[in-house]
């Protein structure tokens, strides 16, 4: 057995926290779209592979990160708002099993476009600004985990001000708490749908930005974030704090179990606990969250 | 009516029948090809049964294929036991286990429920990668025989089509019957609404976690006929994506039909046929097709059938008319 020291630790905690802010950032888009339009999108890891290789693709091109980061959140939140409208809205009245495999029609369909656009080998970014990485009690802290936990926190005060703060976030909140209501008070249930489709596919490819310097992203590499953020969504019970919770507590839960017990059955570990979380509270172990309005 | 029925049923049979001793003499591919599509059409059938009837949505499917294979592969490939009695134990496990995880996780609804499945199927899919001494692990398991049966062990292609596509007719035959029955009413009844069904005393979670047990069983003898047709089989064909490709199956063919989803299963295990020659076009071509039936035809590839064959039958009546 390995020597665990306590540097070991905080080292396992680091890359929980980092991968926790990306499981977050991903759970986060689901649930706005998941609380507004009441589909589960399968699609959402196929855009945080967008955003991961088309800003890889911008700055090749030779422009600037910052513009390159805006550009991709632009496109992609268009993309977004183009699926729901063209695909999603034909088949909203039907099953859920039917709005499901429209989802991962959807996924392949883009999975199969970022292949033709940038092919099946894998790329990876510059970090976004040079520097020697942080030693802190013994553990190393890369530069890019820094801009990842940074650009998580500043999103987050950016969703809160938008749902708390502005007319068109309470109007979503409005629909995510009663469509028909919402609908009879006159705001266009389609109109929010759309929006939070674009919210939703936007903040997918910022998780896949900010994580860009330090996996290598390929066509088909969405999978697996997404699956994460599906059970971020769960344990956080579909409200966004909830979820940004679950999503770091997932993370943590994940880098010790890799460290300490083992990266082979680390998937099992963290799977275990989503079917564990979902029978004993279905609404979610933060889901108590939700009722007091956050 | 009945009749066009039975003779539709008939010619379906014959030509099943007929297929290995006639065109499957010029395309011996063919008929390899054929036996993995009768394997997901009882993976799709039996998935029809509880996601299209039942209206319970699993994205675990390929869990119980993963129990069945690996079962029968490491029961007659290392410890030698006869294949016939590596399914039954295959057949034994995935009911046991959808039988232990069925009873809590029914209890959920839609989106839940699928979740819930989809977990359940990365487990079993990393326990397998996992468990390297028992299974290979990622670069799989080897050496499986093939099926024996009364000391006469299937070793051409076309006997084991033969056997495959008897299962097919065995697994779609009963998902039909029980869809007749008083049962298949009271699963529709469960599908359309749960609160009224239970009203009118219907046990929900008993039939709910009967129908959940069965189709996990006829995933389970898929995945012991594909073990020892292939004689290799390796995780990746047990993943979430094959869950969600027979999930796929089930609404692209026209969820709650049984016909629908066997449709489905043979046009999906078709298409790469058609489309493998466009390369890096293959996955966008899919995905467009999929989105394309399901925005514009709404019940399914089994509605165009049906269409055609109504169309049919109106022109022929038509004619006698004159």
């Amino acid at each position: 057995m390995r020597m665990i020291n306590f540097s070991l630790l905080v080292q396992f905690l680091f890359s929980g926290l980092t991968m926790g802010s990306i499981y977050a950032l991903l759970a986060v888009s689901l649930v706005i779209v998941y609380n507004v339009s009441r589909v589960i999108c399968f699609a959402q890891g196929e855009f945080f592979v967008f955003g991961a290789l088309m800003i890889t693709w911008l700055t090749s091109l030779g422009l600037s990160t910052p513009i390159a980061f805006l550009l991709t959140i632009l496109i992609t939140s268009i993309m977004g708002a183009v699926i729901e409208r063209a695909f999603i809205r034909p088949v909203s009245s039907s099953s859920e099993g039917t709005i499901i495999v429209m989802t991962v029609g959807i996924s392949l369909t883009l999975m199969g476009v970022a292949l033709l656009a940038w092919g099946r080998e894998a790329h990876a970014l510059l970090p976004f600004s040079k520097g020697e990485p942080l030693w802190i009690l013994g553990a190393c802290l890369p530069i890019q985990v820094v801009w990842i936990i940074g650009a998580t926190v500043l999103v987050l005060v950016v969703i809160w001000f938008f749902f708390n703060k502005t007319l068109i976030g309470i109007a979503m909140r409005a629909c995510a708490e009663n469509r028909l209501a919402a609908n009879l008070v006159g705001i266009s249930v389609w109109k929010m749908n759309i929006l939070a489709w674009a919210w939703g596919s936007g903040l997918g490819a910022l998780a896949g930005m900010v994580v860009a310097p330090l996996l290598f992203t390929q066509y088909a590499s969405g999978t697996m974030p997404m699956l994460k953020g599906f059970i971020a969504m769960s344990i956080g019970g579909y409200s966004v704090l909830g979820t940004v919770i679950g999503g770091f507590v997932l993370g943590v839960i994940e880098a010790y179990s890799i460290g300490l017990v083992s990266s082979q059955f680390s998937d099992a570990i963290v799977f275990t606990v989503l079917i564990a979380a979902l029978v004993t509270r279905p609404q979610g172990v933060f889901g108590g969250l939700k009722k007091a309005g956050i | 009516m009945k009749a066009i029925k039975n003779l539709s049923w008939l010619l379906i049979i014959l030509f099943i029948a007929i297929y290995p001793i006639t065109l499957g003499k010029v395309y011996p591919y063919h008929i390899s090809l054929l036996i993995i599509v009768g394997i997901y059409v009882i993976l799709a059938t039996g998935l029809d049964l509880l996601v299209g009837v039942t209206g319970q949505i699993s994205l675990g499917h390929a869990g119980f294929f993963a129990i069945g294979a690996y079962t029968s592969g490491i029961l007659s490939a290392t410890y030698h036991i006869s294949p016939p009695i590596a399914l039954g134990i295959g057949l034994l496990i995935s009911g046991i286990v959808a039988w232990v995880t069925g009873r809590s996780v029914l209890a959920l609804k839609g989106y839940y429920l699928a979740m819930a499945t989809l977990g359940l199927n990365v487990v079993i899919y990393t326990l397998i990668v996992g468990f390297q001494w028992l299974t290979g692990g990622a670069t799989g398991l080897r050496d499986i025989p093939s099926f024996t049966m009364f000391n006469l062990t299937l070793k051409s292609y076309s006997q084991y089509y033969y056997m495959v596509w008897a299962f097919v007719l065995l697994v779609v035959g009963s998902c039909l019957a029980i869809l007749k029955s008083p049962l298949g009413r009271t699963l529709i009844a469960i599908n359309s609404d749960e609160t009224a069904a239970s009203t009118f005393g219907v046990n929900c979670p008993k039939y709910k976690l009967h129908i959940f047990v069965l189709s996990s069983l006829y995933a389970s003898v898929a995945g012991s006929l594909l073990a020892h047709y292939m004689g290799f089989i390796s995780p990746d064909d047990f993943s979430f994506f094959t869950s969600i490709r027979i999930l796929v199956m089930v609404y692209l063919g026209g969820a709650g039909t049984i016909y629908g989803p066997a449709v489905g299963a043979i046009f999906l295990k078709l298409l790469p046929e058609l489309t493998y020659r466009f390369h890096d076009y293959e996955l966008l071509l899919e995905g467009l097709i999929l989105i394309f039936v399901l925005v514009f035809v709404p019940g399914g590839l089994f509605r165009i059938l049906i269409a055609m064959k109504n169309q049919f039958r109106n022109i022929r009546f038509a004619h006698w008319k004159r």
